[in-house]
């Protein structure tokens, strides 16, 4: 009797593990260089891209119009990634190996398209995903067709906080991007508990929500942590300004020590070149300031004393403190160096560059990679079941933690100071030791704590209501 | 000086410098409305053009003052080509099929931009003898904008020269009034049209090369300026050179102010200057009711 006990014990013990091994597993996952594949082949100008039976992915973002360089980044960081997992053979899900199929899904930066292109990708071409974009109004249309057709939708580039909101959060919809509130009370804590010494700001943002939700942010983050700075000014100006010179001037006579824009280029470009044109050395506390071919237009002296919120980065110190970041860095620099245009200059040069921004967007595609695969299945329930709540470690250790309330990203993010290239070797520890010889870039990291950077939770939102920053029922 | 005239006087030297600028790129596109009837949609594209060719000039020969010289003229000749091997052709349909070739031409100008210098923003600098800041009292303002201030009063002088001083001059001015009258005298009006044309694109090469180093040249560059030059050429009246020249610094003082004192509402001024404008004279200030 006690011998069938003990063989009654063990079976159930091993049916037991079978689903619960790959759930304890399900609760976090790292990204490990050492399973990259050879990478030597990779050229964004000439993805491989697999047809038959596949993981759809449709990457919605703006192939043409004015923006189309955003894509073009996109597209780069993308096609790195499906490029690895495919020459690793794909994921399993629903008991078979399957390729990711990378599908290009241009919205044109219009709304009305992005709806047209995401309901022809789900309903002809059957993605499982649609990831993007750039512009919150055209995520927020991605979000309602995932809603709408049950597919899951990725946000990795737009940061309004309101996407996830009471009135347009929808469960099929994670954003795995730092919101615009987590950018301004990082930059905040930086100015208020780091550096402690410029106490006037000058906000000027885009006039459009995004633009509004970056100056709340910063707004929010100064009363918090700073609340004895004080704001000289604060501005919006429409979309792609031409002449920044009347804001310029105001913002030379409001005696504002440092300037906080969410400016995106070209606005950003515009501004910051006008502003050094006129004479104003301000730093600038920024988000998108940190464009390689810009930086190099305006030179060093101009970037000199940028401050920029990095999404994605190492932790303070060097920029690759171990030797596995330093692998990865060459998985992409080295073949840089065999690509032609439009992939060829400063912007693409380090992959994840001093910016942070194409890192960033590369580490969140690996995470929803992880994801699928721990999920083992393209079926949206499955993967919302791993992703809410879901932990993941980058590249750079910096661990990713999907909110399961709210469905926003909590982590670390850091504040770079911007420096001349002769200092960039604190920052830049390999060879050549300079991010770039022709402009000022990081020379110093800081990092924010995710507690003290969390983006917001809307408690009318039945599912929010009582919950703490990690989305946890406060007892 | 006082903070607060420094500040005003600031303003009002950026108003004239952006409103130079409408009226570089204005000048051209109500000259060739006047004297054609064609509203060249593509205006701001050759304008876009200007500034891209700019950065391939000075990019070859490391020389702004080339640069300003050669592109404009380059743009120009595209503009002659348009005209003489595209435009004329249609003339003898009417304005709507010309309408709809001008859309084209502007399409294909923003993909040929971007199949030859790619999506990417290029940059143009400032020429070492034009940086820095000039200190006059109290102020303190960009050298490159007086530059440009006082390029666009050049051009408008030059114009000036030419349209009545000129028999040319006086040809494309009859043209503009009454080009039947001016073919019934012998003129050769398909050419006169096709240097006006030239010259209208010119302007607006000039206009992209003036802006290139301070603003960024990129594949969009053309959208924000053709709107605004569009709203100069109706405020002003379709045709009035007169009328775009002060319009354009109406429309510069506007923006610099309103930014000053109403900054929300700085973005519509120009637009609200215009409703009131037409509802009391549709034709706009100086245009003349057919």
């Amino acid at each position: 009797m006690k011998a069938l006990r003990f063989v009654v014990a063990v079976v159930v013990l091993c049916i037991l593990s079978l689903f619960l091994i790959p759930q304890a597993r399900a609760g976090m996952d790292a990204f490990d260089v050492n399973k990259m594949a050879d990478m030597s082949d990779f050229d964004p100008n000439h993805p491989v891209i697999p047809t038959g039976d596949t993981i759809k992915i449709a990457l919605v973002a703006s192939f043409s119009g004015p923006a189309a360089t955003v894509a073009q980044m996109y597209w780069a960081c993308a096609t790195f990634v499906a490029h690895d997992i495919n020459k690793r053979g794909g994921i399993l899900v629903d008991g078979k190996r399957k390729k990711i199929q990378l599908m290009k899904a241009d919205h044109m930066s219009k709304p009305a398209q992005t709806k047209k292109v995401c309901e022809r990708m789900v309903l002809h071409e059957k993605v499982n995903f649609l990831i993007g974009t750039n512009g919150s109004n055209n995520m927020k249309v991605i979000n309602q067709v995932a809603k709408k057709y049950k597919v899951i939708a990725q946000d990795f580039t737009a940061l309004s906080d309101e996407l996830y909101n009471a009135t347009n959060f929808t469960k099929y919809s994670f954003m795995t991007v730092p919101s615009c509130e987590v950018v301004g009370k990082a930059l905040a804590y930086y100015y208020g508990k780091i550096r402690r010494k410029e106490k006037k700001f000058y906000i000027l943002c885009q006039d459009y929500l995004f633009g509004h939700s970056m100056a709340k942010g910063f707004k929010r983050g100064l009363e918090l942590y700073f609340p004895e700075a004080e704001i000289v000014g604060e501005d919006y100006h429409k979309l792609f300004l031409k002449d920044f010179a009347p804001y310029l001037e105001k913002i030379k006579a409001s005696g504002a020590e440092v300037i906080y824009t969410g400016d995106w280029i070209p606005d950003a470009e515009n501004f910051l070149v006008q502003a050094r044109q006129m004479g104003i050395t301000l730093p600038v506390a920024n988000l998108f300031l940190n464009e390689p071919n810009m930086l190099h237009r305006v030179g060093i002296a101009g970037t000199n004393r940028l401050v920029n919120f990095s999404m994605c980065g190492a932790a303070e110190g060097s920029a690759f403190p171990t030797a596995d970041q330093v692998k990865y860095y060459h998985k992409w620099h080295d073949q840089w160096k065999k690509w032609k245009a439009p992939y060829n200059t400063y912007l693409y040069e380090h992959g994840w560059s001093a910016s942070g921004s194409m890192g960033s967007y590369i580490q969140q595609i690996y995470w929803l990679m992880s994801v699928i695969k721990r999920a083992g299945s393209t079926d949206p329930d499955k993967i919302i079941d791993v992703w809410e709540g879901d932990s993941y470690r980058d590249v750079f250790n910096t661990v990713y933690y999907m909110r399961p309330s709210d469905h926003k990203v909590v982590a670390d993010y850091y504040v770079q100071i911007y420096g001349p290239p002769e200092e960039q070797k604190a920052c830049f520890n390999i060879p050549p030791y300079y991010w770039f010889k022709g402009c000022s870039n990081p020379i110093k990291i800081y990092r924010i704590p995710a507690l003290r950077c969390a983006p917001p939770m809307d408690t009318k939102m039945a599912r929010c209501k009582g919950r703490d920053i990690w989305g946890n029922l406060i007892k | 000086m006082e903070s607060d005239t420094v500040l005003y006087i600031s303003q009002a030297m950026h108003g004239l410098a952006y409103g130079m600028v409408l009226f570089l790129v204005s000048a051209g596109l109500t000259l060739i409305f006047g004297m054609m009837g064609i509203l060249n949609i593509a205006h701001a594209s050759f304008f876009m053009l200007g500034a891209y060719f700019c950065y391939q000039v000075l990019s070859m020969t490391g020389n702004f003052w080339v640069s300003l010289i050669v592109a404009p003229v380059i743009v120009g000749l595209l503009g002659v080509l348009c005209e003489r091997y595209l435009l004329r052709k249609l003339h003898a349909y009417g304005h709507v099929g010309e309408l709809l070739l001008t859309v084209g031409i502007g399409m294909v100008i923003l993909g040929s931009v971007k199949i030859f210098w790619g999506t990417e923003s290029l940059p143009v600098t400032v020429p070492q003898i034009l940086k820095g800041l000039v200190k006059l009292g109290g102020l303190e303002y960009p050298i490159y904008r007086l530059f440009i201030i006082a390029l666009a009063l050049v051009i408008l002088a030059i114009m000036g020269l030419i349209l009545y001083k000129t028999r040319l001059g006086m040809i494309v001015r009859g043209a503009v009034s009454d080009a039947e009258m001016v073919n019934a005298l012998g003129i050769n009006v398909p050419a006169v049209f096709m240097f006006v044309f030239g010259f209208g694109t010119w302007l607006a090469g000039v206009g992209g090369v003036a802006v290139a180093p301070i603003l960024t040249v990129y594949p969009g560059l053309s959208d924000q300026v053709g709107m605004d030059a569009f709203v100069v050429v109706v405020t002003a009246g379709f045709g009035s050179l007169k009328g775009a020249f002060i319009v354009s610094i109406i429309f510069g003082l506007l923006s610099s102010f309103g930014v000053q004192f109403v900054p929300k509402l700085a973005p519509v001024l120009m637009f609200g200057f215009m409703a009131i404008v037409l509802a009391l004279k549709p034709a706009g200030i100086f245009g003349e009711t057919e």
